[in-house]
């Protein structure tokens, strides 16, 4: 046909041993790409990567490049060992900042106290990877593990709490055992991992009790109020009757020394008067007589003078006198 | 020339392809047994590293060298005390003896198969045995119950007694019992865990109104202890008032009675030395304070008043 000369090349360059020779040559160069690529790899600075060579533990690396032997001889598993990882319990982040819980039938918050009542607890744990080699050799599924492990010793551990305590007091005390308890176990099993932090998020009664255990708060709470008020009652009463007593006393001590002292010095007046009496009784008589008669009858309205059959007769004042 | 080229690449060929395969690699995490022809041949490696074997009639059967997971189904159970529970277990293990674990259960899955029926059977009669307190407890620690209000006796009859193992060595029975067993599988049980324990549907609503009542008991209680040292603080306060009170007045009376007895004693010191004059001086004090304004003066002729009156008026 026509177009078969359109098929044709116009020049036939390629000869077989030009194609084996660019086969070979390719060949090679794939070798030795392949060979480039599996020679390095990179640790990101919040790993570190664990090398074996024949699947034989060589080394740990640090963050950067580095060089190993091709084609599988060595391989580099990279652990990230700064991360730290967390695991809820009892309820599961939906997303950042939101918190939502665990639907209450679902019996990982729910667990059995020491009194045999039910407690729902909700908790989370962080962890890192202390130890690469560890991590990658001796456990298989890690995150099961830990899950397995800390539900396991939360309820080891509430199990010897009473609700209440659960509840309140000894949420604290609760966590650090069994964090500590977690850190034991995960190193009995040399997992090469770190508990940074067990934290207990939520302990509550369950829900269709809650509202008794709430009545108890509100119990707790008006008891104090009662006792409160009685301790008020009682300082403000006390208070006036030790501030009453404190002033009757100072007014009777003023009353005493009031006392003495008018006495003290009615007497050194009398002395005196004595003196000059002892010296010149009549004249002093009379005249403290007459002192006393100037000092008394201008103030009196008139004077009566009764004798001694009984008839009042007016006595007409000179004088100052009305 | 070029048969013989070609020849050398084939050679060349095979040679590399049998190398490759008469070596192979143990990693870090797995154990290996040889078998020729479904026939195990020696020792199982446990080292990591390159091995040789014979080339195309030798097998690799790997095997994880790690700890294993084996999560059991949650079982009811009823507790020696007649208790209705849940009880979820898992465990830890690890294949110990890769050659018998090939002969016997070959693979993982067949493993967990196994131990389903070991761990579910030890588990039952273990904790079917003790009572639930011994399950839920760990060990004898003090109970405190309410804060303030001790002595409210909310507690179930149960969760008093004193326990003689707790959960921790019911557990270690568990594996105890099922570590006779698991050996003959290649395999060893390295920890059995009680993941959860929960009554079941209508022991729990029963226990939920125990809890109710017992937490009624318990605000009830709250709320007496309120009204009964309330009372207390107010017969502390009305004693102490009276005491206050009266022991101001006696303190108050005692000092004006030892003053009035100073004063008398003054009194009496200097007024003795003239007693005719005291009662001249004093009867002339005594008017000045008994004489007030708009007073009538009755007075007897005799009286010495009367006396210096007249004789003044004349």
């Amino acid at each position: 046909m026509d177009y078969e000369r359109y098929r044709r090349p116009p020049v036939n360059r390629w000869t077989p041993a030009m194609i084996r020779r660019a086969a070979i040559a390719g060949a090679l160069v794939l070798v030795g790409l392949v060979g480039l690529f599996t020679s390095y790899y990179t640790v990101a600075p919040e790993e570190e990567a664990v090398v074996l060579r024949f699947g034989r533990y060589s080394k740990t690396t640090s963050p950067g490049l580095h060089f190993k032997l091709p084609f599988g001889v060595d391989r580099a598993i990279k652990v990230p060992v700064t991360e730290v990882r967390k695991e809820e319990f009892g309820f599961r982040t939906v997303e950042a900042g939101v918190r939502s819980s665990f639907s209450r039938s679902d019996s990982e918050a729910i667990m059995l106290t020491g009194d045999l009542n039910i407690a729902e607890v909700e908790w989370v744990v962080q962890y890192q990877i202390k130890d690469a080699k560890d991590f990658v050799f001796h456990v298989l599924d890690q995150e099961q593990t830990i899950r397995d492990l800390s539900e396991s010793v939360m309820r080891t551990i509430v199990g010897d709490y009473t609700v209440t305590e659960v509840l309140t007091r000894k949420r604290d005390e609760i966590a650090v055992k069994a964090r500590d308890d977690l850190q034991r176990r995960l190193d009995e099993y040399r997992m090469g991992v770190r508990i940074v932090t067990l934290k207990l998020q939520n302990a509550n009664p369950p829900v269709s009790v809650r509202d008794s255990f709430n009545d108890v708060n509100a119990a707790q709470q008006e008891r104090n109020q009662l006792v409160n008020e009685a301790e008020r009652e009682y300082n403000k009463v006390i208070e006036l009757a030790e501030g009453q007593a404190k002033r009757q006393i100072s007014q009777a001590e003023g009353y005493a020394v009031e006392r003495t002292n008018e006495a003290k010095g009615d007497v050194a007046r009398f002395n005196e008067l004595l003196d000059i009496y002892k010296r010149s009784s009549e004249v002093t008589r009379r005249r403290l007589y007459l002192e006393t008669l100037e000092e008394v009858l201008p103030k009196v309205q008139r004077v009566m003078v009764v004798d001694s059959d009984g008839v009042l007769q007016h006595l007409p004042l000179a004088g100052g006198a009305r | 020339m070029k048969f013989d080229k070609r020849a050398l690449g084939v050679i060349a060929a095979l040679l590399a392809i049998t190398l490759f395969s008469s070596t192979y690699v143990v990693n870090e995490w797995e154990q290996v047994v040889i078998t020729q022809f479904g026939e195990p041949k020696g020792e199982p490696k446990r080292e990591a590293g390159l091995y040789f074997r014979l080339p195309f009639v030798q097998d690799v059967n790997r095997f994880d060298r790690r700890v294993l997971i084996w999560d059991g189904k949650k079982n009811e159970i009823t507790t020696a005390d007649k208790r209705f529970i849940w009880v979820d277990t898992t465990a830890r293990w690890r294949i110990a003896d890769p050659l018998k674990f090939l002969q016997t259960v070959r693979t993982e899955i067949g493993a967990q198969g196994r131990l389903d029926g070991i761990l579910d059977s030890a588990t039952r009669d273990v904790i079917s045995a003790h009572d639930l307190i011994e399950v839920v407890r760990l060990s004898n620690r003090v109970l405190s119950i309410e804060p303030d209000a001790d002595d409210v006796g909310q507690l179930d009859d149960r969760a008093r007694d004193k326990i003689a193992n707790g959960r921790e060595k019911l557990v270690g029975q568990i594996k105890d019992q099922a570590s006779v067993l698991a050996p003959q599988y290649g395999i060893e049980l390295i920890d059995v865990r009680i993941k959860r324990i929960n009554y079941v549907e209508q022991v729990r609503r029963a226990v939920y109104k125990r809890m109710i009542s017992e937490r009624q008991r318990i605000a009830e209680r709250y709320r007496s202890i309120g009204e009964g040292k309330k009372a207390e603080i107010e017969g502390r306060r009305e004693r102490d008032e009276k005491r206050i009170t009266s022991e101001a007045y006696r303190k108050a009376q005692e000092i004006v009675a030892k003053a009035d007895a100073e004063a008398a004693q003054i009194f009496a010191d200097s007024y003795g030395a003239d007693p005719e004059f005291y009662s001249f001086y004093r009867t002339l004090e005594a008017y000045k304070k008994i004489v007030g304004a708009n007073h009538t003066l009755v007075v007897s002729p005799d009286s010495p008043l009367y006396r210096y009156l007249s004789s003044e008026s004349r």
